[in-house]
């Protein structure tokens, strides 16, 4: 394989990388702007030139491919190609290209929701001049509304064409264009076809500047106020990986994280913005016991101690109800708790969309189909006849949270069951059917693992605190478990893990330390 | 008068010299019956041997070009004719579509078979609405005739040629600009590598040719690359059409040998300076050429080894000609302004550097200059379009020559005309 020397290090790369890929993959900084590795290359911001011996001008690292160059033509008799990044000729141009691009920038960093994560600040502070000679007036524009949750700031704009490239190539809707020429030149949408794509929210993240805003986050904090929270988007099964943005328990944003085996740059915007319809819910804190004039709250003691005792009358007419949309760890207490006896309500589902580039959104909205299956093997298809023999007298629920609506016909079947618990985090059509309603988390509060419908283990981290007394989802079953055998509980998620392991082999290697941010496919299954 | 014998525009003062009938009887069309006899490599070959470089500005050896063409690709190859005319001063391929459409079609059939393309393409400038008529006609004449279209002359050859206008954008002259525009794009050029002959129009390989390079091809092979290369000098040989223009008495396009003095063609066949006056300035190859004072202009070659040497260029050989009553700050202002309305808009220096040098010209026009603007205009040249000289490696800093075609003009008029520039400063000695 080629080596290629880039200042004072040697790289072995394959045939074909490019300078750019090389340096990057490596730590090696190369400001750029047009390139992102998901794109095609244009090679028109001139940001990332470098100096390539025996080239007579300096080239743009994007569009510099190392080759294998025949033994007696190799640099040192080693190198297929040998780069600086730091000749004086490139740190020149650098100036040179960075002052190009602020002359018609209004520096308004200050007012920008970019700041903080803006290529454009970094390089120019970086590697720009301090001062600008730029004596003429301004090119100043009005802001324009691109889609309903897309504006852009054309003053930032620097025409890196990012995402006119996005929409042609990742979503294949081709909304954005650039309109007029040179000078005038500016990002722009048809009247009639305005960018409301379901990919939409991926443009302001792929913007290196504070051009593209979504309307959802503008003007509304900092970006340095905000913690960060690797994680994966519970709204369909394909579990994209996700950077949760967060300050003091608020959720702010969502934003795409890499994950090649996964979602590669990108999210859809049913996941980015899902997380507002969890915050105006109200949130069930404390265990609730039905008596004659409705739910009152009790403790968690005695919550406990009366799902035992119903547990114990009910003898072997026991049963619960998995949920896709809880870790496996939740649905593997709910399993253990039930003796295996378990089933699940209908999915929920809405359209499939395949995008060219290979994008996918699942029209199963669950992110955990696959791994409920893996650890509760015995789901029954007939539940209905079940309750109808009355061979099921006590019923354990994991509800599935605030997307579920029951229809009549499971209504009419809980109403026939003696004893119905509800682990939920709120008042939903699920929970109001329950004889008691023990207090879980709700989706960003949540820690364990889930599967995706490729068979990809995948670690959920929580991104805000549990509310009130609220326990984890495999908590509240374990618990009645180790009451109602007389058994020692366990302490923690991890531990969970690890009997989840000893009961099903697919599950036996996984430990949080091995699913790291990029998770784990179950024997091989999800590799490509 | 000169003595030289045009080859290219011997006969465009005759009748109907547009029409088949006539190009046949001058000897029209009998070296493609030449060529479909020889191997194509043999007509690469050949084209090799006259050395005859391009003719669209960049002089790039045409042969040289075709060989660059893989042999082992599966795809369709693809010759497009470049006939988006639009640099400024420049109007020979318009004389030639005109006067001589059949010697363009010939050489495109010649270029055509030697790369092996069985669909050519006549890429012609938006504004020239009459020539694309005229050729649609030519092209009709062409494939009643056999000329075009399956079997050409009986041979197994077949080709096709489709007209494409283009939309008023000067950039879509420069290759992969009209590669782009021709698959109904827009026209912003192509980063390199790849090239167009392994991908171009649709991502097949392509040759792009300019009108007047095409025309000589009949000649190289009726007369012989030996002929061709003897004509003129060694580096870049072979008769040229020049389009002198400006304050000259007599503006025309006039075909001499390469390397004709620029005297000669201003004083000899332009018939002098309008109105007796002195000659101040010329552009020797189109408003993208670095501008030559009168004593520059007085004693160059008009070759391309001549002109580098004097830090300009041949370019499309469009001769803009100034006497001594141009004002060179607003002939500049113009030349800039023309640039900063066709810059693609794609790479950062020209996009923003061709309108910083606008706003920069005006302010000084309007008596806000100072002599430090002097020594930036030369750095924003040489940010845009890199020096002059080429040294210290620092052109070609955008993805297509458009930096330098602003670059080299604006810089060499501020250098060579300072005077005129620091006359618009009213303030000088204060600021000094």
């Amino acid at each position: 394989m080629p080596i290629v020397k880039i200042d004072d290090t040697d790289f072995t790369v394959e045939k074909g990388t490019s300078v750019l890929q090389a340096a990057l993959a490596n730590d090696i900084e190369i400001p750029h702007y047009c390139y992102h590795p998901a794109l095609e290359i244009v090679g028109s911001c001139r940001m990332c030139l470098v100096k390539v011996e025996g080239m007579p001008k300096l080239q743009v690292s994007c569009n510099t491919f190392v080759g294998d160059v025949p033994s007696d033509k190799k640099i040192d008799g080693k190198y297929d190609m040998v780069v600086s990044t730091q000749d004086e000729l490139v740190q020149q141009e650098q100036k040179n290209m960075l002052e190009f691009l602020l002359l018609n920038h209004p520096l308004d960093c200050p007012v920008c929701d970019q700041a903080g994560e803006c290529d454009l600040q970094d390089y120019a502070f970086k590697y720009g001049n301090a001062h600008s000679r730029f004596e003429e007036d301004k090119r100043v524009r009005p802001n324009e509304y691109l889609g309903s949750q897309i504006v852009i700031n054309h003053n930032r704009c620097i025409l890196c064409s990012r995402c006119v490239r996005f929409t042609r190539e990742i979503s294949g809707s081709s909304e954005l264009f650039v309109e007029a020429r040179g000078y005038n030149s500016k990002i722009s949408v048809l009247e009639e076809k305005p960018l409301d794509n379901l990919l939409a929210g991926n443009v302001a993240d792929i913007c290196p500047v504070g051009a593209l805003l979504s309307t959802d986050y503008i003007h509304k904090n900092r970006i340095w106020n905000l913690d960060k929270q690797p994680s994966i988007c519970q709204d369909c099964s394909v579990g994209c990986n996700v950077d949760v943005f967060h300050q003091k328990d608020q959720i702010l944003r969502l934003t795409p994280r890499e994950n090649h085996s996964v979602n590669k740059f990108f999210m859809c915007d049913k996941g980015r913005y899902g997380f507002h319809r969890f915050e105006e819910i109200e949130r069930l804190t404390v265990p609730m016991i039905m008596s004659e004039g409705g739910f009152i709250e009790t403790t968690w003691d005695e919550a406990i101690e009366k799902t035992v005792d119903e547990l114990n009358g009910a003898g072997k007419g026991i049963a619960g109800i998995a949920s896709p949309f809880h870790t496996n760890e939740a649905n593997f207490m709910l399993g253990r708790l039930v003796n295996g006896n378990v089933g699940t309500l209908p999915p929920i589902t809405s359209e499939e969309i395949n995008y060219p580039s290979g994008f996918r959104i699942s029209g199963d909205r669950s992110p955990n189909r696959h791994g409920m299956n893996d650890v509760c093997p015995s789901i029954v298809d007939d539940f209905a006849s079940a309750v109808e023999r009355k061979d099921i007298r006590f019923l354990y629920l994991l509800d599935d949270g605030i997307d579920r609506e029951l229809n009549e016909l499971w209504k009419g079947m809980l109403e026939k069951i003696d004893f119905v618990v509800v682990q939920s985090y709120a008042m939903t059509d699920v929970s109001k059917c329950a004889d008691i309603v023990l207090p879980g988390q709700a989706p960003f509060e949540r820690e364990g693992t889930i599967t995706n419908d490729m068979g990809r283990v995948q670690w959920l981290r929580p991104s805000v605190t549990t509310k009130g007394e609220s326990r984890p989802d495999w908590e509240i079953p374990m618990l009645i478990q180790s009451k109602h055998a007389g058994v020692e509980g366990l302490t923690d998620v991890s531990s969970v893990m690890n009997e989840m392991g000893k009961d099903f082999a697919a599950y036996s290697d996984i430990t949080f330390f091995r699913l790291g941010d990029q998770g784990l496919p179950l024997n091989g299954k999800a590799e490509e | 008068m000169s003595s030289f014998e045009p080859v290219l525009t011997k006969h465009i003062h005759e009748e109907d010299c547009h029409t088949l009938a006539f190009y046949r009887s001058v000897g029209g069309y009998k070296a493609l019956e030449k060529v479909l006899s020889m191997k194509p490599d043999e007509v690469i070959d050949t084209v090799k041997a006259s050395n005859l470089r391009g003719r669209g500005g960049a002089g790039f050896p045409a042969g040289v070009k075709w060989s660059f063409i893989p042999n082992d690709s599966d795809k369709p190859t693809y010759l497009i004719n470049n006939a988006d005319e639009s640099e400024p001063g420049t109007f020979k391929d318009r004389l030639l579509i005109n006067k001589t459409p059949h010697q363009m079609m010939e050489g495109m059939i010649i270029a055509s078979y030697a790369i092996g393309c069985n669909l050519a393409f006549i890429y012609i400038r938006g504004e020239f609405y009459k020539e694309t008529c005229l050729l649609e006609a030519v092209l009709a004449e062409a494939y009643d005739a056999n000329l075009l279209g399956k079997g050409i002359l009986g041979s197994d050859y077949d080709l096709d040629v489709v007209i494409h206008r283009g939309a008023g954008a000067y950039i879509c002259g420069e290759e992969t600009g009209l590669i782009e525009s021709l698959e109904g794009k827009r026209g912003w050029p192509r980063i390199k590598p790849p090239f167009p002959a392994v991908e171009g129009y649709l991502k097949c390989p392509t040759v792009v040719n300019n009108v007047e390079t095409l025309c000589n091809l009949p000649h190289i092979f009726n007369q012989g690359p030996e002929w061709f290369r003897s004509i003129g000098p060694e580096q870049g040989p072979g008769p040229k059409l020049y389009c002198v223009s400006g304050c000259v008495n007599s503006p025309d396009v006039f075909e001499e040998p390469m390397g004709v003095p620029l005297k000669d063609l201003i004083y000899d066949r332009a018939g002098g300076i309008r109105n007796g006056n002195e000659l101040k300035a010329v552009f020797p190859g189109g408003s993208s050429s670095a501008i030559l004072t009168a004593e520059e202009a007085m004693n160059v070659n008009m070759d391309f080894d001549s002109l580098i040497n004097i830090k300009s260029m041949l370019g499309s050989a469009g001769i803009i000609v100034m006497d001594e009553k141009v004002d060179m700050v607003q002939a500049c202002l113009n030349i800039a302004r023309f640039y900063e309305h066709e810059s693609c808009g794609q790479c950062t220096p020209c996009r923003e550097g061709t309108t910083w040098l606008v706003k920069m010209l005006i302010r000084m026009i309007n008596g806000g200059g100072t002599e430090r603007d002097i020594e930036m205009i030369y750095e924003i040249t040489d940010n845009i379009g890199g020096l002059i000289d080429f040294s210290q490696g620092s052109f070609g800093k955008t993805i297509c020559p458009f930096g330098e075609a602003v670059a080299w003009p604006v810089r060499s008029f501020v250098e060579k005309f300072k005077d005129e520039f620091l006359s618009y400063m009213p303030n000088l000695e204060v600021v000094a």
